[in-house]
């Protein structure tokens, strides 16, 4: 019976420790060229992080497939921060650490790209964001990069979004994601629609962790707005609009690329229908590249890729225009990172900008990526289309 | 006026749903002294194991409920017979660190097994009741759905059954015999560990219908039993750990207090107003609102 016990708390054990993937680096003379992703393969993100993953992996694919970088081969990495800050700090230290890595794309979650951004600098080594889009992310570090827009950006366009197109929409809730992505969102939202004169009736916090959203949505309701903005991820936005449907609530529900995720659509069931939405890019409105990266994306592996594996493609692959121009194998460590920062870094016009399958990248002194517009799409028929109408003069 | 009607009844869900896990803690504290820890992860497997039977089965939705309600009773029995039982005459504190090893192993296992992505019941295999759109509609504009009437009935229900159970049946005597005194009632001819295994059962069925409710309005991940767990846990002290009639109290008490502080101060302070009210409860009862004195036994 003893054994037993000695039994489940070994699977106990090996199940947690099982849960983070050992980066185990043995020195090889084999010329290859390391670049972590880090994201959220599991927690509450997993979905965004899957598509993360898929999406470098098909770039690091193309890349290999077609002769490496100078000949050498690119290993992608995988690092799980979970979608949590605290594990992001770990992940980041461990990355750092590694004298085999070159860069970092990622985070995904704003905090988590907050968590590590010190970490990074400290290290020297750049952070490529695909998908944090909360407005400090880059400030106050020259290491950290992003290939999307900033959150006051995309909180003054969905305002002015529901001012001028859907003038129906006379007032409007916010209920928001308390951590720094749906708070930073939140608040840009919040002083566009006061700027420009939207009547805001309510404005409700909730915690990541929740899955009943009743008591909020009650109070909501009472409120009787005609739109509520969904500052957060998909996994409660898709709860939000089942229960807030469920409490009797016909507004219209608004989300932001949080909720940019098929994910949302299984969580909502029929309730997603009509929740309209905005993203830093969308397959429908894109060239020819980004068609072609997408059936490639699908026979590679199944399904159609998101928002977000295009973003990292993208990311992955101006890591790797920066290492083939840059690398220096006789260089030291802590010289080829830099000279991969340096290298982003005088992409800073649109001239020198990066031409990738979301279109063009550049950066402003920050590290941001200001060029980009906001995409707006709805749920029609279980699925993600193009709003008809679209307001891309905002830049 | 209907804004707080359905506050009220939406706390009483929650309520009900702590007070059907409340118990499941507060019936094995009172008869082995030990907080079970991993019966928030009974609650979760509950979830799982009726979603899997009806999506990966075809079971039907009303028998796949009972169904696992009496896989997650086995498995309940089973954790006491593996994890607990060796450990009866141990110090406490083994017991209670076993207690916090299974529920992360179970909970690591639910990852492993069904990933760490939420799941949702497909919404058209879901019998007329539980289709959230369906709902009364009360005068002054306020919704009450099928769904919110059929948890509150059911926990209600299931209560009073509890208690009938524990004060009028042989096998509810027996269990009050062995919370009184353990030794004595093995003296009396009663098979203690017949009667634990029992109670395990019972409560990991209680905890398994709860993790049903809430799999059917909410969503089911590998954590929902952590965080649904806490609270209930909290409710059973509120109670009176050990007190049955006070886990069902603390359930209502903890809910309620949730739903309002969410939903009328911030949602920031969701779980600190339902704990305050907690930590108050204790401070005046040190032994919660039904708790007997402690020191009963030594």
């Amino acid at each position: 019976m003893r054994n037993c016990i000695i039994i489940l708390l070994i699977v106990g054990l090996v199940s947690v420790w099982g849960c983070q993937p050992a980066s185990k680096d043995k020195q090889e003379p084999q010329r290859e060229l390391k670049v972590a992703v880090a994201a959220p393969f599991t927690g509450n993100a997993a979905a965004f992080g899957e598509m993360i993953k898929r999406g470098a992996e098909l770039r690091e694919k193309e890349i290999n497939e077609a002769g490496g970088i100078n000949g050498m081969k690119l290993t992608l990495i995988f690092e799980d921060d979970a979608g949590k800050d605290a594990e992001a700090s770990l992940v980041a230290e461990r990355i750092a650490n590694n004298l085999q890595i070159l860069a970092v794309v990622g985070h995904f979650n704003s905090s988590c790209s907050l968590a590590g951004k010190p970490i990074y600098k400290r290290a020297g080594i750049v952070e490529l964001s695909p998908g944090s889009t909360n407005v400090t992310v880059c400030q106050g570090s020259d290491w950290t990069f992003r290939n999307l827009y900033r959150d006051d950006f995309q909180g003054q366009f969905i305002a002015r979004y529901i001012d001028e197109i859907l003038t129906d929409l006379q007032s409007v809730a916010v209920f928001f994601d308390n951590d720094d992505y749906g708070r930073g969102l939140r608040n840009a939202f919040v002083e566009e629609s006061q700027k420009i004169g939207l009547n805001l009736v309510a404005d409700e916090a909730y915690e990541r962790d929740s899955t009943n959203f009743k008591a909020q949505l009650t109070s909501i309701k009472a409120k009787n707005p005609d739109a509520i903005f969904i500052s957060g991820l998909y996994g409660q936005a898709g709860l939000i609009v089942k229960q807030g449907r469920e409490a009797g609530i016909a507004a219209q529900f608004f989300g932001a690329d949080g909720v940019d995720s098929p994910d949302f659509l299984t969580i909502a069931g029929p309730a997603a229908e009509g929740t309209y939405l905005t993203t830093p890019f969308t397959f429908g409105a894109a060239g020819e590249d980004a068609q072609q990266m997408a059936s490639n994306f699908e026979a590679l592996h199944g399904v159609a890729p998101d928002t977000w594996a295009a973003l990292t493609y993208d990311a992955v692959g101006m890591i790797a225009e920066a290492l083939e121009k840059t690398y220096n194998s006789e260089a030291s460590v802590a010289d080829n990172r830099k000279a991969i920062r340096d290298h982003l870094a005088s992409l800073d016009t649109p001239e020198e900008g990066y031409m990738g399958v979301t279109g063009l990248t550049y950066f402003d002194i920050n590290g941001d990526t200001v060029n980009k517009p906001a995409y707006v799409k709805i749920v029609k028929n279980g699925q993600f289309v193009a709003a008809d109408q679209q307001l891309l003069d905002l830049n | 006026m209907a804004q707080f009607l359905e506050q009220i009844i939406n706390g009483l869900v929650l309520g009900g749903i702590y007070a059907l896990i409340a118990v499941g803690y507060t019936m094995v504290y009172g008869i082995i002294q030990l907080i079970n820890f991993a019966h928030g992860e009974i609650f979760m497997f509950g979830a799982y194991i009726a979603l899997m039977l009806i999506t990966v089965f075809g079971i039907p939705f009303w028998i796949a409920l009972p169904l696992s309600m009496v896989l997650c009773a086995i498995l309940g029995m089973l954790i006491d017979l593996i994890a607990y039982r060796p450990l009866r005459n141990a110090p406490r504190l083994s017991a209670l660190i076993t207690a916090i090893g299974v529920s992360l192993a179970l909970q690591n296992l639910a990852r492993m097994i069904w990933s760490a992505r939420d799941r949702q019941f497909p919404p058209e295999i879901l019998p007329t009741v539980f289709q959230g759109q369906n709902a009364f509609l009360l005068p002054g504009g306020a919704t009450l759905p099928y769904r919110d009437v059929f948890v509150i009935l059911l926990a209600l229900v299931l209560m009073i059954a509890l208690n009938r159970l524990i004060h009028l049946t042989k096998i509810g005597k027996a269990m009050r015999a062995c919370a009184q005194n353990p030794v004595a009632a093995n003296l009396m001819g009663i098979k203690t560990n017949q009667v634990i295994a029992i109670t395990f059962a019972i409560g990991s069925a209680l905890g398994a219908i709860a993790g049903i409710m809430v799999g059917v309005s909410e969503s089911v991940t590998p954590t929902m039993g952590y965080y649904k767990g806490v609270a209930a846990f909290a409710a059973a002290v509120l109670g009176g750990i050990g007190n049955v009639t006070g886990a069902m109290l603390g359930g209502i008490i903890i809910g309620v207090a949730e739903v309002f502080g969410a939903g009328y101060i911030s949602s920031g302070y969701r779980l600190a107003i339902a704990y305050i009210i907690m930590i108050a409860v204790i401070i005046i009862r040190p032994s919660g609102l039904f708790g007997r004195s402690t020191g009963h036994r030594a």
